[in-house]
């Protein structure tokens, strides 16, 4: 009667798609805010300050996923240096949602394209680390008994 | 232990940032005047806000004025008046207007609408203009009649000629008109289009007939704060422009002027005068809302510069043939507190001590802490210019505790008998404030 269970079925955490998917909304601000930087067009501001509100909500529910992940029991130990990473990012991004309120040049220059870059460089390094928080669940001991 | 300092300095850097928002306004009496106090801009990350709650006025409330003087609701029950137009018969026009809407441009503008409308500021405009009648003076009307209907957002208007000109937030319309009449049939004639969609941001068309009745001054506010829609959208805009009345010929007569919210013609001279609204989200005390004679041919500065030479980082491309040209407006009223209302004196007014200057009413901020404005002043005027401190003429309409507010000034006018008439848009109410002499 034993069930069996295949070393590919091992859980994978859900969180990685929602931090990735705002994580590439977050950097695209740092585009926009260049294009803005160069060519002073309004509507690049504005893209800029869609992306990082857009980044920002998917931030958020990469957090509730990744809850749902230890709930679910799909997640293994959290894994610290990625947590912070993603967790000064998103910081920062709330801050510079802020910044990106303002009316004009200073919405972008200086402070908001200096944060959009601090956090394209912090997320670059969270995505080559895959996006992920914590470790892949091991499969534990006796399962496959 | 370094995720830990990490987590411990990414806090500290939004304190500090966030640290910026607790900024408070200082004494507006340092920016009352022709040489008003003007702080360095100041951008924040949350810009300060106060807003008090709209709660409108209890059985028997009224605002308070000085001694000597008597105050009472003429019309209650309005939707959201903004402008009072006495007329030599006796009758008052009642403007009851907002704004048509705008569309969001980004997700600030969601959050600043719910912001604003917790001040009453969103609450739906009549779209019509009411007649009320008082043939007796006695300030206690004998009848209110809907005079035109189905307006679009209207703001100024003027009768010249047995003719009723509104100006709607995108065209001046003209209506056969005689004054005593108390309901207009007619259908209006398009005179000529004034700049509205898109944005429309400023949608308010303050206007004032020329002494001879021939031109009409309409004031049409910008398109954004500071230009931050994009200056195409700028175009014949931030001005003042002059229409001929009978042909609807128009051409701009002063520009660099924000948000000309009302404008007046000063007895004897003629000369063009208007309360301007400052920008926001500058600091508490930047800038200055004003009032100015405007010059023909004038330009004040916006959007690259205020108060003359003060350039606003916020406007790229700079611009500094144009900041050089900028002229210095004549009196400073202090910052935020959106002066919408101006009406001179005409000499037998309710008190001696307001027979030379005018009456502003400031519908008060949203931008500043502590708030400023929220009342009706009287600005003196010496050798045809505004000079002195500004005396407060109808006050208390914020609560005591300045958390709620029962009613925000908008128009002001004086009716024939020199009382002080005054739009409520947040209370939906007229008030008439009349001197001991002429109370009953």
């Amino acid at each position: 009667m034993a069930k069996l269970v295949g070393r590919h079925r091992t859980p994978r955490p859900l969180h990685p798609l929602f931090v990735g998917l705002g994580g590439a909304l977050l950097m695209a601000a740092l585009f926009t805010d260049s294009m803005y930087f160069s060519n002073a067009l309004m509507q690049w501001a504005n893209f800029s300050a869609w992306l990082i509100t857009g980044g920002l909500v998917l931030a958020l529910i990469g957090a509730l996923v990744l809850v749902l992940d230890y709930m679910l029991g799909r997640a293994g130990p959290i894994s610290w240096p990625d947590f912070g990473l993603l967790a000064l990012a998103a910081t920062l991004s709330i801050v510079n949602v802020f910044i990106h309120t303002r009316d004009g040049w200073t919405s972008v220059v200086p402070s908001g394209i200096t944060v959009s870059a601090l956090v394209t460089i912090l997320l670059l390094i969270a995505g080559l680390r895959g996006w992920c928080v914590t470790g892949v669940k091991a499969p534990a001991r006796g399962d496959n008994a | 232990m370094t995720m830990k300092r990490l987590r411990t300095a990414s806090s500290l850097i939004v304190v500090a940032m966030l640290a910026g928002c607790n900024d408070k306004g200082g004494d507006p009496s340092k920016q009352y005047g022709s040489n008003p106090d003007i702080p360095e801009s100041h951008q924040y990350v949350i810009p300060p806000m106060s807003v008090p709650q709209a709660v409108g006025w209890k059985e028997g409330e009224t605002p308070t004025v000085p001694g000597g003087l008597r105050i009472q609701a003429m019309a209650n029950g309005l939707m959201h008046p903004r402008v009072v137009y006495p007329l030599s018969n006796g009758d008052i026009l009642v403007v009851e207007s907002n704004g048509p809407g705008t569309k969001p441009f980004r997700p600030k503008d969601y959050i600043s609408g719910l912001i604003k409308a917790r001040g009453g500021s969103a609450d739906k405009g009549g779209n019509r203009i009411t007649l009320l009648r008082d043939a007796d003076g006695d300030g206690v009307p004998e009848s209110k009649t809907v005079l035109v209907d189905h307006l679009h957002s209207p703001y100024g208007v003027a009768v010249v000629a047995d003719t009723l000109y509104v100006a709607n937030t995108d065209a001046i319309i003209a209506y056969p008109f005689k004054p005593g009449q108390t309901e207009i049939k007619e259908p209006g004639t398009k005179l000529t289009d004034l700049p509205a969609g898109p944005i429309n941001h400023h949608w308010t068309k303050s206007m004032v007939a020329s002494p001879d009745g021939s031109k009409l001054y309409v004031g049409v506010g910008s398109n954004s704060n500071v230009a931050e829609n994009g200056l195409d959208i700028e175009e014949d805009r931030a001005a003042i422009f002059e229409v001929d009345r009978l042909t609807g010929a128009k051409r701009l007569y002063a520009t660099g002027i924000r948000n000309p919210t009302n404008l007046a013609l000063q007895p004897g001279t003629g000369q063009l005068f208007a309360v301007v609204n400052g920008r926001d989200e500058n600091g508490p005390d930047a800038d200055p809302d004003y009032l100015s004679l405007i010059k023909e041919g004038g330009f004040y500065g916006w959007p690259y510069s205020y108060w003359g030479q003060h350039v606003d980082d916020r406007v790229q491309p700079q611009k500094p043939d144009m900041v050089a040209k900028a002229i210095k407006p004549d009196y400073g009223l202090s910052s935020h507190v959106a002066a919408l209302g101006l009406a001179f004196s005409q000499g037998q007014t309710v008190s001696p001590q307001f027979t030379t200057g005018a009456f502003v009413g400031e519908h008060g901020s949203w931008n500043r802490d502590p708030l400023n404005g929220y009342q009706v002043i009287f600005v003196p005027f010496a050798d045809g210019r505004p000079n002195g401190a500004p005396i407060p003429v109808v006050t208390d309409f914020l609560a005591q505790d300045k958390k709620t507010v029962r009613g925000r000034p908008v128009g002001v006018a004086l009716d024939r008998t020199g009382s002080l008439i005054v739009a409520d848009d947040v209370g939906n109410t007229v008030w008439r404030v009349s001197g001991a002499a002429a109370t009953h």
